[in-house]
């Protein structure tokens, strides 16, 4: 049980620190994206709605 | 895209294919991705929505790839100690996390609620996968894991991951500079270079000693 607890106290450690760290990285950008998978160039605006 | 076959061969060649199983599929769909992506971007162009659609929805894909893969060696180094289901258990609670983060983001903008959501668990899994990997590596540290393919490999997705974030402070600080737009496309290379170079000089039973630090007395 308490390694069940211990699992769900990291999941939600790690979950506050990446955000944390996106929101420290992401606070200054001016619309710019990070787009991590591929050699492909990125596309200069997200597509409208359908 | 020649590294990617390269090193997706050699595991083959190697006997390795099985036992890196979630490296190989993200690296495969990496493949077909961008084979897609250049399909889009040949017909239709680089602003047009389609290619837009294409980019993002294969990127969120790629991304929960990437995160399975690290997960997997992170439960490859956890495994010795019998904590593997442990590992699932926070990969699981991560990915449902990180999936109801993002919806609960985007859930105001219900106009485009499919392609915000793509982008923005994208994001959202890459920042998660950055801490990730950075713990993994403590742990590999901590636990003097000497199996050079699982180090070279987890020190790997920390250099594609890191260089990704300056990357983007670079995109940032100097967006005037052309060359900050193929920073990206430059990167993207990276991660399957480095993964077949040690599939390729390293066996399985190749091992390696971390370094330590070691406090000089005076």
């Amino acid at each position: 049980m308490s390694r069940k607890l211990s699992a769900l106290a990291l999941a939600l450690g790690i979950l506050v620190g990446a955000m944390e760290l996106k929101t420290l990285v992401t606070a200054h950008s001016k619309s710019a994206v990070i787009m991590a998978n591929g050699v492909s160039p990125v596309p200069i605006k997200l597509p409208p709605a359908n | 895209m020649c590294a990617g076959v390269c090193f997706v061969s050699c595991s083959i060649l190697r006997a390795s294919f099985l036992k890196y199983f979630f490296l190989n599929f993200y690296i495969i769909l990496s493949l077909f991705a961008d084979l897609l992506r250049q399909f889009v971007l040949r017909f239709y162009g680089l602003d047009s929505p389609e290619y837009g659609y294409a980019y993002y929805y294969t990127d969120c894909l790629l991304t929960v790839a990437l995160f399975v893969a690290v997960i997997s060696l992170a439960s490859r180094v956890f495994g010795e100690l019998n904590l593997g289901r442990y590992i699932r258990l926070v990969a699981v609670l991560l990915l449902l996390g990180t999936t109801a983060f993002s919806y609960a983001v985007v859930a105001q903008s219900a106009h485009r609620l499919a392609t915000m959501f793509a982008f923005e668990l994208s994001q959202n899994l890459y920042f998660v996968g950055l801490v990730l990997t950075y713990l993994l590596w403590g742990a590999i540290l901590k636990l003097q894991e000497s199996r050079t393919r699982v180090v070279q490999m987890v020190l790997s997705l920390g250099l594609y991951f890191s260089a990704y974030a300056g990357s983007f402070a670079l995109a940032n600080l100097a967006p005037k500079y052309v060359i900050v737009q193929y920073l990206g496309p430059i990167l993207g290379c990276f991660l399957p270079i480095s993964w077949a170079l040690t599939i390729m000089r390293h066996s399985e039973d190749s091992r390696l000693t971390t370094a330590r630090l070691v406090a000089v007395p005076r």
